[in-house]
């Protein structure tokens, strides 16, 4: 019943930054799958935002037929042990890894020859299927996630951060690092470099096409399922349609970044993470997406390749 | 494969063939053959609201049951069509126009959320069916056609009855809002509480609406925390307020939230974990009333569907009986019948309350302000029209 002490515009504005960073962690492990499947295939991938889904759903069943979700309304749903929420978790990305493969094989192999609009297209198909399906399997009420950590606030100053947010923050940033070095150190993810520059030549030089294409699938379909997952802990109500609207920022915050680019994806989540919540919070949060909006359309107009994307690398 | 595909034309040709000859039967202009009255329900029977559907037909049923079973109306049974609307405006409309043009109904009911309502109701009104919603609050539902009617509060009341049970009741002078700006009874509610929140003395300190299906609200939350109001008006439905709250939690904003009717839902308290704890919302009836009618209703519900009922099931079921009181009062059951019957309704005893319809063919009602605490509901105040001129 204490009200709250109006805060100075500092705070406020650091505020604004610190609810931008966490909702860009998100949209930049989402665009990591955008860009990686662009570098390699030079495809968008419409289907990633409902692998996204599917994630968050598989770890809520594992929950739910663990026994960790009342059965009556009203009754509070019982804390999940750290070490099951691992578990789910990795179980979920698996998951997710299986379907990403499955799309690949089912809907974009086929067509791998047939132009970039067939399979664009069939993206699309499988987006709506998943999500309209999903609503046949799921349901289309929304779902109550399962407590895997209870909330804790982090006070700095007077900037309040609460432990989900700072877990997205930390998780994608340590995906995003370990998902660098694993693409500049080792050898799947040399094949990977060089599927991305010329998948022809590549294949001359004795590298496995088809299976580099499946790993990168299966990578970014994993970070997707993380991704859910970690939102659906700080927004604990799950729909099948949940993927749409952060699959098109994550899409934008890709090629705003540079698509292809990995660093790309994680700078242009977080620009378009941090420039909403500062127009919502310090003009009005009706147009805060419109006007981070318009803030990437002039970007993209200065630097049309996108901030980290290489203007050179545009095949014909 | 090709005497598979033949087969299945045919058969889905028999098949459509079957079901025409089923409609033509009943297809008079009456809404129904000589021993039945069509009655078309429309709600959100699946999507993000679907406790709202679930619930009001669960009082629509009863009520249906209860007349089936005394003979029904004048020797008529009652049959009701039901559609789902998915949550969604836009379906309200495409179900409204099935129920007006294949369905023949007599009469519609539905929807709970004005959003849908206000896109049904024209259809309703072009085709000459009357239109009883249960509990459509938004003014602007009843004004889309002189047959379109309504047998709970308006919104213009319960905005001020919110804001009068903020200021005087809780005793708070700074306000903030946080509210959808694309849905009609969210905005409009939003609208009616701050006009009459200043009115009596009181300050709006911030506003942070927000658009579209969102699920994150750390922005709004931030904004709002920042001007330090001492009460937060969220005229939202239920499947958001749990969100929001959580969110308002979490950035260590404890301040109590005030609601309207939208956030009824046997799931409420579990979307919000305890983060509701010891706010405020506008509800449709008092539970609580001696009133035989009411406790014979709670009773029946009980034993129907081994749930407890609540305020949305009780509008659904007044909305039938206002409907047979209608088909009374108008002489019989054709659609012009009904609407002429609907505009006599006067001192109707229903269980939320007793209640005429005026000529905006609106009710005037009273509201019930609850409270959460725990895992309950308790009632703290009932305000009647009266009291707040």
């Amino acid at each position: 019943m204490v009200p709250v002490a109006s805060v100075d515009f500092t705070s406020q504005l650091l505020q604004y930054f610190a609810n931008g960073v966490a909702k860009g962690s998100t949209y930049a492990l989402m665009a990591v799958g955008y860009t990686l499947v662009y570098g390699v295939l030079q495809l968008i991938n419409f289907a990633h935002a409902e692998v996204y889904m599917l994630g968050s759903h598989f770890a809520y069943y594992q929950a739910k037929w663990g026994g960790y979700l009342p059965d009556e309304p009203g009754a509070k749903p019982e804390s999940v042990p750290i070490l099951l929420v691992g578990a789910f978790i990795a179980i979920a990305m698996l998951a997710c890894a299986a379907v990403g493969m499955l799309i690949e094989r089912v809907a974009y192999r086929p067509l791998r020859n047939a132009g970039r609009l067939a399979p664009l297209i069939t993206a699309i198909g499988v987006s709506l299927f998943l999500q309209y399906g999903g609503q046949v399997v799921f349901g289309t009420e929304p779902k109550l996630f399962p407590t895997f950590v209870e909330t804790e606030v982090f006070e700095i100053g007077s900037v309040k951060i609460p432990n989900t947010n700072l877990l997205i923050v930390v998780t994608t940033f340590v995906l995003m690092l370990g998902l660098t070095l694993f693409v500049s150190k080792t050898r799947p993810g040399a094949a990977m470099r060089a599927c991305s520059h010329d998948m022809r030549t590549a294949k001359l030089m004795g590298i496995n096409v088809n299976a580099t294409i499946s790993l990168t699938f299966a990578i970014g379909s994993a970070l997707a399922a993380v991704a859910g997952v970690l939102v659906a802990m700080d927004q604990p109500a799950i729909t099948p349609l949940m993927g749409v609207r952060i699959g098109l920022k994550a899409f934008v915050a890709a090629v705003v970044g540079g698509i292809g680019s990995i660093p790309g994806a994680a700078l242009g989540g977080l620009v378009l993470g941090v420039s909403e919540s500062v127009v919502g919070g310090l003009w009005d949060t009706n147009y805060a997406e419109a006007v981070a909006f318009v803030f990437l359309i002039v970007v993209l107009l200065l630097k049309p390749s996108g901030l980290l994307g290489k203007a050179t690398r545009e095949k014909v | 494969m090709r005497y598979a595909l033949t087969l299945l034309i045919a058969l889905t040709a028999l098949f459509s063939a079957s079901l025409t000859g089923c409609k033509d039967k009943g297809n008079d202009a009456g809404g129904g053959g000589a021993d039945e009255i069509r009655v078309g329900v429309f709600l959100s029977l699946s999507g993000a609201n679907a406790d709202f559907g679930k619930t009001t037909k669960n009082g629509i049923d009863l009520a249906v049951e209860e007349i089936n079973e005394a003979g029904g109306i004048n020797g008529k049974k009652l049959v009701i069509i039901a559609k789902d609307t998915r949550s969604k405006p836009e379906e309200a409309q495409t179900v409204a126009k099935q129920l007006a043009s294949q369905d023949k109904v007599a009469v519609a009911i539905g929807s709970v959320e004005s959003g849908q309502s206000i896109k049904a109701a024209p259809v309703f009104q072009e085709a000459g069916i009357p239109m009883v919603s249960p509990s459509s609050t938004n003014p602007d539902v009843t004004k889309q056609g002189d047959r379109i009617f309504r047998v709970c509060y308006l919104d213009d009341f319960q905005g001020q009855a919110c804001a009068a049970f903020a200021y005087k009741d809780l005793g708070f002078r700074k306000a903030a809002l946080i509210y959808a700006q694309d849905d009609d009874y969210s905005k409009g509610l939003a609208q009616y509480f701050r006009e009459a929140f200043k009115g009596m003395g009181g300050s709006i300190v911030e506003e942070a609406p927000f658009q579209g299906d969102v699920s994150e609200f750390k922005d709004q939350v931030s904004k709002i925390a920042a001007a330090g109001p001492d009460v937060i008006f969220a005229p939202v439905y239920y499947a958001k307020i749990g969100l929001i709250a959580r969110d308002f939690r979490k950035q260590g904003v404890t301040v109590p939230l005030v609601g309207g009717d939208g956030w009824e839902s046997p799931q409420l308290i579990q979307l919000a974990g305890e983060t509701l704890e010891g706010s405020y919302f506008g509800y449709h009836y008092d539970p609580d009333d001696q009133d035989a009618k009411v406790q014979g209703y709670l009773k029946a519900y009980s034993a129907k569907f081994g749930s407890d009922p609540n305020s949305l099931s009780a509008l659904g079921y007044d909305a039938v009986y206002a409907v047979k009181l209608a088909i009374e009062l108008g002489g019989g059951s054709s659609a012009d019948q009904i609407t002429e019957g609907l505009r006599k309704i006067k001192d109707f005893k229903g269980v939320t309350g007793t209640f005429s319809i005026d000529e905006n063919r609106n009710a005037k009602k009273s509201i019930t302000m609850l409270k959460i605490g725990g895992s309950n509901l308790s009632k703290v105040k009932v305000i009647k029209p009266e009291d707040l001129k």
